[in-house]
């Protein structure tokens, strides 16, 4: 079978027309000459005209082919040669190896009782390298590194020899389909036939991501290649898994998430902070001793003891006395396990002196309980002036414009009767780029222009569309809620009757089937089944709906107990997200998109205090300041002057990497479909990757010679005629 | 420059202007180079010298013997006054040049200088000018007067139609009843067998005949680069070439002609001397001079 490894460059075939074109073209510039020996010319004429016109032809023939074996060198054709020796194999090496080797660096890998398992990975790379010959390209691929800027392939097998063992593990989380995809962009930049894709892993199941399936069928789909592609080439490259023997490594403690017992945190007022140790082992418990900072203060340790296979969660209590960004840290102190990485996680926390809300009323002269968010205003802000959780800002729906979305967090629109379409166009933004958004229903509500221009058939930024305004002769009750939902963290464990009493007279029907499904989060239902409250992520913000009215015009749910601590937790949720996020995973770089005056510098610092290079850019289509990718777990701080204390960005590893649990060399393969090698020692890459064992050629030497032959063919034919 | 000022030029003043030796070589090889072919007529005494065994007997002199007793064969030469016909082909071909003379014009300057040798020398010279047919007639004549005639009809001949000189030459061995010497003056660009053949006619009517091909070099080089459009001169039809492609096999088909001819000339006895228009035309008086 042959491939072309240039394929873009089969139009330079076109070429082949040149010799035709100047021909014609030559045809067409005839001087005139009055000649006496006509005789002659007839004469030569009656005998060898056949033969001049079979020359000319011929001559046109090899021109042609003289530039199209130039054309075809090109292209790079490739003549892979299979037989039934190498199907059986199941390695075939095709020509020159452009090679891919994709290092799983990911920080299980430093996982290991006498050395990381990242040296026995290596000894296995080692051995790939040593199978490949001069000539033979090859790319090296980390998993710390996917998202960084594409090398060029390199030809240096001795210098990345070198540069594989001197590899140490990163602290970034295994994505194995990732990698693979990069691995098939990767190797569009190679131009040798026999492709390889190595991967080199330790064989750790979660980075497998095997619960995704969208994605590896997309991945399997993509290393098939075209139906015709043989295996070992460009299109469809030979898979090569090489991983060490999975030891068994069931001795991992690890904190694996902290957590707020609240979505918005005060400052002034206690916090319950949740550290969840889980231990990966499996056999017995383990006893460690949890110690919690804040702002590198400690402010307790405890004792946990957690069951193999189990975990404990270890709760602290804290006030945050003033406003603003802190970073919990938690670790397990004087303790030892194979992966250190995961002994220790942080998590920053911006604690509010007050979430600003805007409420734009759908009335003329909002005030007091008037208007359609005066219950509302008076649920999150019931006295203003006065420090509280929300600082409110009421306005009319005249009062509203793009510009003031900037300062709030959250926005609530109340029973409006209409929006430019400038001012939808800002509130998607605002919603796309984190912010929350409530929004009430009501008589004044349009349908045909809140489902035009609002919803767009699921695509705008209210969760689903609206189907009719309905007024149920018996009046409709709340009665289920969306049980450990943030939004109902205020109710106690009789939620149940907080609902009894109110009443839904009238509501608007939502199509939530024109959502899209699994989007739409519905909170509250109604007791015939209607919903009531439904949540819905736009982007990086949250839209919630309510289905009937914010004030008495349809419900006299703002007139019960539950209204209260339904809009605070509503209004909490929404505004608890702080974007761009300062709660990373290693590899994630900071974003700090509140930048007020960009001719101010501003400063960042890693844990160990080194400044970190920043760079003016943009996120969310606003300007932002950016960091290089943080690539050890920790606290980073980050300066601005026109703020009183720091940020802090909170990077700790990703909990999954804890488990450490192998992946079965059937799943692996099954992942990939078959045509999959894997080896597990050096030996058996020796075994079965000999260099020798070349089965094809590429054919662009002989294009050329080709070439030069008829161009020596050319050069006769030409002198002889003249 | 009428054909006289040619005359004068390219005979007179160059082989006057040659030294007293190449001028003596040039007027030794004239001399005598019409042998008679016949006796009687003019038979000039030359000297005696005593009879030797196996000579002729009817050159005894007799008057000699019977004065002096002595055998003595009287000795003479014989020289008759050469009929000479100067054929010149004016046939379109003979139109082209790519020098600063065509063929036609130079083969007139051979013909005319031609003619006054022959005059001067005291033969007689006739001239037939043609083509397809005999366009112009002089019998042979051996005065001054004849040849300022033959210059003038000389003046006057321009290319006309085909070559075909085969019927021509046979309408003219069938005028020429006594032996003489038929100079032809042609490119020859006509089918050779039939040209040797009238030819050998002429041989067999006793007529010694001389060729002087005329040729202009780009007919032998054919130096045309690129697509060409060649406008016959003889009525052919047009033809559209690559002269880079098709030079080889017209140079082949050239030397082919010319090899035919040159054998059949040899094997009929024919003197034949191929001119190029660039040549000076002394330098080839001088050569045909020569001729043995």
């Amino acid at each position: 079978m042959i491939e072309f490894l240039n394929p873009l460059l089969w139009g330079g075939l076109a070429a082949v027309s040149a010799p035709v074109i100047i021909h014609l073209l030559h045809r067409r510039k005839v001087k005139q000459v009055d000649w006496g020996a006509m005789r002659f010319l007839l004469e030569m004429l009656a005998k060898r005209r056949r033969r001049l016109f079979l020359d000319e032809l011929l001559l046109l023939l090899v021109r042609a082919l003289l530039v199209g074996c130039v054309a075809l060198a090109m292209v790079r054709p490739a003549f892979h040669h299979r037989t039934a020796e190498n199907a059986a194999r199941g390695i075939t090496r095709q020509g020159r190896t452009a090679a891919v080797l994709l290092i799983d660096d990911s920080v299980s890998c430093a996982a290991g009782r006498a050395q990381p398992v990242l040296e026995a990975m290596k000894k296995l790379g080692l051995a790939y390298l040593d199978s490949l010959a001069p000539g033979d390209e090859i790319s090296l691929v980390l998993m710390s590194q996917s998202g960084a800027p594409a090398n060029d392939p390199l030809f240096d097998i001795e210098g990345l020899k070198a540069h594989l063992a001197g590899l140490k593990p990163s602290y970034v989380a295994t994505d194995i389909p990732a990698l693979l995809d990069a691995g098939m962009n990767q190797l569009k930049r190679h131009v040798n036939p026999g492709a390889e894709l190595v991967l080199l892993t330790d064989g750790r199941k979660d980075g497998w991501r095997q619960d995704d399936k969208v994605r590896w069928d997309e991945l399997r789909q993509r290393l098939r290649g075209p139906g015709n592609a043989a295996l070992g080439t460009r299109q469809r490259p030979q898979v090569i898994i090489l991983a060490p023997d999975a030891a068994a490594l069931d001795d991992n403690l690890a904190i694996i998430d902290i957590a707020l017992d609240r979505t918005l945190v005060a400052a002034g007022r206690p916090a319950g902070l949740r550290v969840v140790v889980a231990n990966y082992g499996k056999q017995g418990g383990r006893q460690a001793t949890v110690q919690a900072a804040v702002n590198g203060e400690v402010i307790g340790s405890k004792p946990a003891e957690v069951p193999a296979g189990g975990r404990q969660d270890v709760v602290f209590t804290h006030t945050f006395e003033t406003a603003g960004s802190y970073a919990v840290q938690a670790s397990l102190v004087n303790h030892h396990d194979l992966l250190p990485a995961d002994d220790s996680r942080a998590l920053s926390i911006q604690v509010e002196a007050s979430v600003p809300v805007l409420l734009v009323d759908g009335a003329n002269s909002p005030a007091g309980l008037q208007g359609k968010l005066g219950f509302l205003a008076a649920a999150l802000d019931p006295d203003p002036g006065s420090p509280g959780p929300f600082k409110v800002s009421r306005i009319s729906l005249a009062q509203f414009t793009p510009s003031l979305l900037q300062d709030y967090r959250v926005v609530a629109l109340g029973d409006l009767p209409i929006l430019e379409p400038a001012m939808v166009d800002a509130l998607e933004r605002f919603v796309v780029s984190g912010g929350g958004l409530l929004v009430g229903l009501g008589p004044d509500s349009d349908l045909a222009l809140i489902n035009r221009y609002w919803a767009r058939n699921g695509e705008g930024f209210l969760p689903c569309p609206l189907q009719r305004p309905l007024s149920p002769p018996k009046p409709a009750l709340p009665a289920a809620i969306s049980l450990g939902h943030p939004v109902f963290s205020g109710f106690g464990s009789k939620s149940d009757e907080a609902w009894k009493a109110a009443k839904v007279r009238s509501y608007f029907k939502l199509d939530a089937a024109k959502a899209k499904g699994a989007e739409l989060d519905v909170l509250l239902t109604m007791d015939n089944g209607d919903a009531l409250l439904v949540e819905r992520r736009r982007g990086l913000g949250l839209v919630t709906l309510m289905a009937t009215s914010l004030n008495a015009d349809w419900t006299d749910l703002p007139l019960q107990a539950a209204f209260v601590p339904l809009m605070r937790g509503v209004a909490g949720h929404l505004g608890s997200f702080v974007m761009p996020p300062r709660n990373l995973l290693p590899g994630d770089p900071i974003i700090y998109a509140r930048v007020k005056d960009p001719s101010k510098p501003m400063s960042a610092e890693d844990p160990s205090g080194k400044p970190i290079k920043l760079t003016l850019g943009s996120w969310e289509g606003r300007t932002a300041v950016l960091s290089e990718p943080l690539m050890e777990p920790g606290v980073y701080l980050l300066h601005d002057p026109q703020l009183p204390g720091p940020i802090r960005y909170a990077v700790s590893v990703a909990p999954a990497e804890s488990a450490l649990l192998p992946i079965a060399d059937r799943e692996m393969t099954q992942s990939l479909e078959g045509g999959v090698s894997l080896f597990h020692s050096p030996t058996q890459i020796v075994a079965n990757l000999d260099p020798a064992r070349r089965q094809s050629v590429e054919l662009w030497k002989w294009c050329l010679f080709g070439a030069l032959g008829l161009m020596f063919l050319e050069g006769w034919m030409t002198r002889r005629e003249a | 420059m009428t054909l006289l000022d040619k005359v004068h030029r390219e005979v007179i003043e160059r082989l006057g202007n040659l030294s007293v030796t190449a001028r003596q070589a040039v007027e030794s090889v004239l001399a005598g180079q019409h042998r008679s072919v016949r006796r009687g007529l003019s038979v000039e005494f030359a000297g005696h010298r005593q009879y030797q065994a196996g000579d002729d007997l009817r050159h005894l002199d007799w008057l000699v013997y019977a004065r002096s007793d002595r055998y003595d064969i009287r000795q003479y030469e014989e020289e008759t006054k050469l009929r000479a016909t100067l054929i010149l082909d004016t046939s379109g071909s003979m139109g082209y040049g790519s020098t600063r003379q065509t063929k036609l014009a130079y083969a007139q300057a051979l013909t005319a200088a031609l003619g006054f040798l022959m005059i001067r020398q005291g033969d007689a010279v006739g001239l037939v000018a043609c083509d397809t047919a005999i366009r112009h007639f002089i019998p042979p004549g051996s005065t001054m007067a004849h040849l300022l005639n033959v210059l003038a009809t000389l003046e006057q001949t321009a290319p006309g139609n085909e070559t075909s000189l085969a019927p021509v030459l046979d309408e003219i061995a069938g005028r020429l009843n006594r032996r003489g010497l038929v100079i032809l003056i042609t490119d020859t660009f006509d089918d050779p067998r039939a040209l040797l053949n009238s030819i050998q006619f002429l041989r067999h009517r006793k007529q010694e005949v001389r060729l002087f091909q005329i040729l202009d070099p780009q007919e032998r080089t054919f130096p045309f680069q690129g697509m060409t459009e060649f406008v016959g001169l003889e009525h052919e039809p047009r033809l559209k070439l690559d002269g880079d492609r098709v030079r080889e096999h017209y140079r082949q088909i050239f030397q082919d002609h010319q090899q035919r001819l040159q054998s059949g000339c040899h094997a009929a006895g024919v003197q034949m001397e191929t001119c190029w228009t660039h040549e000076e035309l002394f330098t080839v008086l001088i050569r045909a001079l020569a001729w043995k």
